[in-house]
């Protein structure tokens, strides 16, 4: 009896099993056509669909945010001036700029034609608000403006800035997230941190989830829409880098960066992969240059002993996946503060090393305490291999990831493993190495560099300056002032039907993708 | 019952003020990165000390603990410092992705584990066997790894459901369907596991009790035996290990909203407090301890009306 009942009941449950399963067929059925039919075929309008690992912190276009978020702003908001694929600086919004003689004001002249996305005029005077509002609100673009004295538009086209000294990146901040130009009737709504009024090619879609999918629609009433081939751009946020490849396998996602372990799989998946050079740099801060917690550090020798310590093309190989190349110098291999003629200063030479140490009085080495984070991690058993192998002998410090920033702003720590994105020469180089540059938290600086600097902000032919700033790096390099390791590149991987239409890296916006040249 | 009903509910509020209150003074030693994290890397130190008086940061904590207090009390949670978000409609958004890919697995766990459970402690043999080795391999295959391999093989090998995503079902509910498939078998994977060795392990003591032998002699068949006697007794244990496995599934959940791209409440969590964004922690606190605290209240409620001996007065 027993066994008849559960006999029953097995049936029963057979029943629904097969209900089950045939409601889970319906479900795979229609499920199996759909990422096919979102790909698109021939002469269907273009649509790029990207995936990023973090949304962008706040659309507030004084608040805006330089990391892959740019891919959403910089769809929104014209920029006054732009970085092309090739990293020049080029007219955008402003179809001018020129300097004074004494290099301390600013002309930037707008193009005709410029509209809001409400479809209002754009005039000198609503551009001039806007980089006033970020000259005086507390946000990341804020201390951009620090040498700008005032802003003014004296006609309708025209905007000046007033420069208390000569600075050689105002062009390059004008081009990025400084420069934006939204509407300044929405100043005061909170609602624009979230979905802004701005002058860009793109508008956002109702479609759109906050801080998930930002669905970006063109608009055909913009200034120069036919460099935007892509009429619907969909910016996805995925923040784990396998869901992102899996979403980049299905077609749910049809260009993202990818890591290097996943190129050769990314290609076997009928993926282009292109790399970006010089993304960024992976160098060993030597922060502490003046020796206040690290006396060692003060010394020269010291410095360039650490540098002999690096086997640099062996971090590339065996812990950047070849995705990378072994750089001497801190700055971007394709700016012009790069010289190539300076690398193999300081060829991994452990034996020199510790005679450079054994001479500075280091012979016994020394103890060097650094922050461990989530980005020193995978590195820093070979760091901690490579420093003593020459006697310095690493501790490491456990820092949570919000505080990464401000491990080496606090100026606990006298040297750090560091990754820097790269940006255009004036850039880097006042980040790294002018005294209130944020990769320079001791403050370090010598007369001969505050000269170079100098130099470098007054002049005002690019050829020459390119010299300077040559100059400049071979003062870092032959006083060992970091101790860099490698340049490192970018994997990106695109469906077909899209093509990466750069190789350096450029801020990230939508002009870096592009559909088949031919 | 009313009043023990409002018991309850005092002691949840009491917790969750001081669960909220504590995370508020573990956070408060952050302030000064949030807003270095705000500002970028090139704020100088006054610039920063200008937005932390701005946003009142440098009042004293009890202080801006009570103005969030009252705030939340009416509703305003505040807004994120990093992603401009409203905290509280935000964290409902969230919380009704996550809850609509735990519901039905929670659902699907229960009828799943009980029907191995009854099945295999009824049955006994090879059959219990057979369970407690689904169980066994259930439990040990760690979540993550069989989210990817799932994924591998519906979503980009035969691509049959998507690899990431969701869609709401008030949307398109055969497209919500489609993406939360895969997390929910995870899910249910996972907790059938843990579960139906509970329901298995409840069963057996039950049809060993004297009652069911005194059931048997009076000629009562073994299907009302099982089903309408011992089902009932051990159900309430079952259930208290569902309530568990329910809260469980939120912890699961964050592993799973990363592999599926899920726009939930673990990730959510997890982003804010990898970023240390103050507003968003102390609304995702405040949500889980009333989730947490209403989740045991209808256990135990529940747990009454199944079994008179647990009911309270």
């Amino acid at each position: 009896m027993l066994k008849r009942s559960r006999l029953k009941r097995s049936r029963d449950g057979r029943g629904r099993a097969v209900g089950a399963l045939a409601a889970l067929a319906l479900i795979l059925s229609t499920a199996a056509c759909s990422p096919a039919a979102e790909s698109g075929g021939e002469g269907e309008a273009a649509t790029l669909t990207l995936a990023i690992q973090a949304a962008p912190p706040s659309l507030d276009p004084a608040q805006l945010d330089e990391g892959a978020g740019t891919f959403v702003w910089s769809s929104l908001f014209d920029t006054l001036l732009k970085v092309d694929n090739d990293g020049t600086i080029q007219p955008n919004a402003a179809e001018a700029w020129e300097y004074s003689e004494d290099l301390l004001t600013l002309t930037l002249t707008l193009r005709d034609g410029l509209s809001l996305s409400t479809g209002d005029t754009i005039t000198a005077e609503m551009a001039a608000a806007n980089l006033e509002r970020t000259r005086v609100t507390p946000g990341p673009q804020q201390p951009k403006l620090a040498n700008v004295e005032s802003i003014t538009a004296p006609d309708d086209k025209t905007v000046a800035l007033k420069l208390t000294q000569p600075d050689p990146s105002l062009v390059n901040y004008l081009a990025q997230a400084t420069g934006v130009v939204a509407d300044a009737a929405t100043f005061d709504d909170p609602a624009a941190a979230l979905r802004p009024v701005g002058s860009g090619p793109y508008t956002l879609s109702d479609t759109t989830a906050d801080g998930t999918s930002y669905v970006l629609e063109r608009r055909d009433d913009y200034w120069n829409a036919e460099e935007y081939p892509f009429e619907t751009v969909t910016v996805k946020v995925i923040q784990d880098s396998t869901a992102i490849f899996n979403a980049l396998q299905t077609g749910e996602v049809t260009a993202a960066a990818v890591q290097a372990p996943q190129r050769e799989q990314a290609e076997g998946a009928g993926l282009t992969v292109t790399e970006v050079k010089s993304a960024g740099t992976m160098l060993l801060l030597l922060a502490d240059r003046e020796g206040t917690i690290v006396p060692a550090l003060a010394d020269e020798r010291v410095r360039k002993a650490i540098n002999l310590a690096f086997d640099r093309e062996l971090y590339v190989s065996s812990l950047l996946g070849g995705v990378a190349q072994p750089t001497e110098q801190s700055f971007n291999i394709n700016g012009a503060a790069y010289d190539a003629a300076l690398e193999g200063t300081y060829d991994y030479d452990p034996e020199a090393a510790r005679e450079l140490l054994a001479e500075a009085g280091y012979a016994d080495g020394f103890t060097l305490k650094m922050p461990s984070t989530v980005v020193s991690t995978t590195f820093e058993p070979a760091v901690t291999q490579s420093l003593a192998d020459i006697g310095i002998t690493v501790e490491w410090d456990p820092v949570p990831p919000q505080n990464i920033a401000s491990s080496l702003t606090s100026a606990e720590y006298g040297a750090v493993v560091w990754f820097e994105g790269t940006n255009l020469a004036g850039r880097e180089m006042a980040n790294y190495f002018s005294p209130s540059g944020f990769l320079n938290p001791f403050h370090w600086q010598t007369p001969e560099f505050d000269q170079l600097l100098s130099d470098i902000a007054n002049e005002r032919d690019l050829d020459a300056q390119a010299d300077l700033y040559k100059k400049a790096t071979a003062y870092t390099v032959e006083n060992a002032l970091n101790a860099p390791i490698a340049s490192i590149g970018a994997l990106w991987a695109t469906a077909d039907g899209i093509e990466l239409a750069t190789d350096i890296n450029v801020p990230k916006t939508v002009r870096m993708f592009a559909p088949p040249s031919d | 019952m009313p009043v023990y009903i409002i018991r309850r509910l005092g002691a949840g509020l009491v917790l969750a003020l001081l669960v909220t209150f504590i995370t508020f003074l573990l956070l408060s030693t952050s302030f000064e990165d949030v807003a270095r994290t705000i500002l970028g890397p090139s704020a100088t130190p006054e610039v920063t000390e200008a937005l932390i008086a701005e946003r009142g940061w440098d009042r004293p904590v009890f202080v801006q603990y009570v103005d969030w207090l009252v705030n939340a009390a009416q509703g305003n949670f505040g807004v994120s410092v990093y992603t401009s978000l409203p905290v509280g409609p935000t964290v409902l958004q969230r919380l009704a992705v996550t809850l609509s890919v735990i519901i039905p697995a929670l659902i699907l766990t229960v009828i799943l584990s009980t029907i191995l459970g009854v099945w295999s402690a009824s049955r006994g043999g090879a059959v219990d066997r057979l369970a407690q080795g689904i169980s066994l391999v259930g439990y040990i295959v760690p979540g993550l790894l069989l989210a990817i391999g799932l994924v591998v093989i519906f979503a980009v090998q035969l691509k049959w459901l998507p690899a990431t995503g969701y869609t709401p079902p008030g949307e398109d509910p055969a497209a919500w369907a489609r993406s939360i498939t895969i997390p929910v078998i995870v899910l249910v994977i996972g907790g059938v596991a843990n579960m139906a060795a509970q329901v298995r392990g409840r069963m057996i003591d039950e049809l060993r009790r004297d009652y069911v032998r005194t059931l048997r002699t009076r000629g009562t068949s073994t299907t009302s035996i099982v089903l309408r006697h011992a089902l009932r007794n051990a159900a309430s244990p079952a259930l208290t290990v569902m309530s568990l496995e329910f809260i469980g599934m939120f912890g699961g959940a964050l592993i799973i909203e990363n592999v599926f791209a899920l726009p939930g409440y673990g990730s959510f969590a997890f982003n804010a407090s990898l970023q240390g964004d103050i507003p968003v922690i102390m609304g995702i606190t405040a949500f889980g301890v009333l989730l947490v605290t209403g989740v045991n209240l209808l256990t135990d409620l529940a747990n009454g009306w199944l079994n008179p001996k647990a009911r309270v007065h």
